[in-house]
């Protein structure tokens, strides 16, 4: 459903992504994990088209295409087949909860305003959040911020849900709330990609875990692979030191 | 009479001026906040020249005394326009070369108020709004504009109220505003009660920029209101 090949990024003259093969299938819960720094979030930034890479192809949502020179028609067919939950939530300030939800329905994919209202709703409804439409970002916790941040992505039924670190800014007793519900998204059929350090979702909840350290992919296979038999020493360390902090 | 009730004759006779006033502080502020926006946009541009171009300007703009800048329009772009276009402005009422020289006054400040507001709103808020899939210019409408706004508002208020002592200039080119007014008023009485005529006119003057300081704090509350704690 979503292939990528051969991605490179830099910033400046440091080479972020190193050639990067990425693929998700409909209904894959991919977990992207490895250390800080290795370039998971520019991964994710440059799929979903809010970085530009240099080099790579895309085949997605109909668009074929060098990921350097997308056209605009292309970067929008992207970004609206996708979601995005993010590590700040970056709800918007200036709307309340509900039309952080039904914003993106009625201004981007021209969804009436009724209708809108009633999908958002049911959203909010999912991630337990209906209770809190009036509501402000400023007046919402993290864990419930972050909620609202995955009800807005998955409202507009996008094809992929792309997940950066989406529990690690919250407080610890807050973590378990959202990763209830993205294991019930997960439970429902979504396809998503997530970019995380709990372990435990990535080991029972996906079904794929895909390993990066240095700008490169290296080693993917399913949880049980990874993390029971891992093959390559980088692999085994990693897993070794973050196990060990728990 | 007393001091204060010729403070209150006084103000009387000068208030029916305020609308010239209002009327020329009314039309810098908007024209000034537009070009002052156009500015934000060549200041923010990926472009050197457009950024080049509007700090010059910028620059030449702040260090421009305000009754320099009225002289210079009032005298000079008549001069300009007929060289350019052969056109002659001499006979255009003298308020609208007020308006060009306080708009262009207004302009500098506002760029800059414009530009550190928007680089205070978050990137992630136009991310997250492309990530719904807006549109670059639907984002920016939507999400940030309306931040940018709430974070300049109390600048803005400053600002505004400079133009408008400013504008206590426009007597200068001999239109008849308060100022005007009030030196009628202290040449009829050959120079007598001067204090208790200027007196009245800053009287005025306090007045109108309390009320732009409290129509700012009732805009910025109603923004903070929204956003206060609801119990759930
Ligand atoms: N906008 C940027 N400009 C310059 N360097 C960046 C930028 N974003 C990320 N980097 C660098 O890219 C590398 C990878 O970052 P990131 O993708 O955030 O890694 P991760 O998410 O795996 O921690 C880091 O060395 C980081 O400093
Ligand atoms: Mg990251």
């Amino acid at each position: 459903m979503l292939t990528i090949k051969n991605l490179t990024k830099s910033y400046g003259p440091q080479q972020i992504l190193k050639g990067i093969d990425f693929q998700v299938n409909q209904g894959d819960v991919i977990t992207l994990i490895g250390p800080s720094g290795s370039g998971k979030t520019t991964l994710l930034r440059t799929i979903t088209t809010l970085e530009k890479g240099d080099g790579g192809t895309i085949d997605f949502a109909g668009v074929q295409g060098e990921l350097a020179h997308l056209s605009k028609n292309d970067i929008r067919t992207i970004r609206q087949n996708v979601g995005f939950v993010f590590q700040n939530y970056n709800l918007f300030n200036n709307k309340t909860t509900l039309q952080n939800v039904t914003e993106g329905l009625v201004v981007a994919h021209k969804i009436p305003k009724a209708q809108a209202k009633t999908i958002a709703l049911a959203a909010l409804k999912k991630v337990g959040m209906a209770d809190y439409v009036a509501h402000y970002p400023s007046q919402l916790s993290g864990g419930q911020a972050q909620r609202v941040g995955i009800a807005r992505a998955i409202a507009l039924k996008p094809q992929v849900i792309f997940f950066d670190e989406p529990t690690s800014a919250l407080d610890p007793e807050l973590v378990g709330e959202v990763l209830k519900v993205m294991r019930q998204l997960a439970e429902e059929g979504a396809t998503m990609v997530v970019i995380t350090h709990q372990m435990n979702f990535a080991r029972n909840v996906a079904n794929k875990v895909v390993f990066m350290a240095d700008g490169q992919v290296v080693e993917a296979g399913s949880p049980a692979d990874i993390f029971d038999h891992p093959q390559v020493p980088r692999t085994q360390q990693f897993l070794a030191e973050i196990l060990s902090n728990v | 009479m007393t001091t204060l009730a010729l403070i209150y004759k006084f103000l009387i006779q000068i208030l029916p001026a305020i609308q010239i006033t209002l009327i020329i502080s009314v039309a810098s502020i908007i024209l000034g906040g537009l070009l002052g926006a156009a500015l934000t946009r060549a200041k923010l541009s990926s472009h050197w020249w457009w950024r080049a171009i509007a700090n010059v300007y910028i620059s030449v703009i702040r260090a421009t005394p305000a009754i320099i800048m009225i002289f210079v329009v009032y005298y000079g772009l008549p001069f300009l326009i007929k060289g350019w276009f052969h056109v002659s402005i001499e006979g255009w009422n003298r308020m609208y070369f007020v308006v060009i020289a306080l708009t262009l006054l207004f302009s500098a400040p506002v760029a800059e108020i414009f530009r550190s507001a928007y680089l205070a709103v978050p990137a992630g808020q136009k991310e997250a709004a492309l990530m719904v899939g807006m549109s670059p210019w639907q984002a920016f409408i939507r999400i940030t504009l309306p931040q940018t706004f709430v974070i300049a508002l109390p600048n803005l208020a400053n600002a505004i109220i400079n133009l408008l002592k400013e504008g206590a200039l426009t007597f200068t080119i001999g239109v008849v505003d308060m100022v005007a007014k009030a030196q009628m008023i202290v040449a009829n009485n050959s120079g007598g009660f001067a204090f208790e005529t200027y007196g009245a006119l800053a009287l005025i003057y306090w007045v109108i920029s309390l009320a732009i300081d409290k129509l700012v704090s009732l805009v910025e509350s109603s923004f903070q209101k929204k956003r206060q704690a609801i119990q759930p």
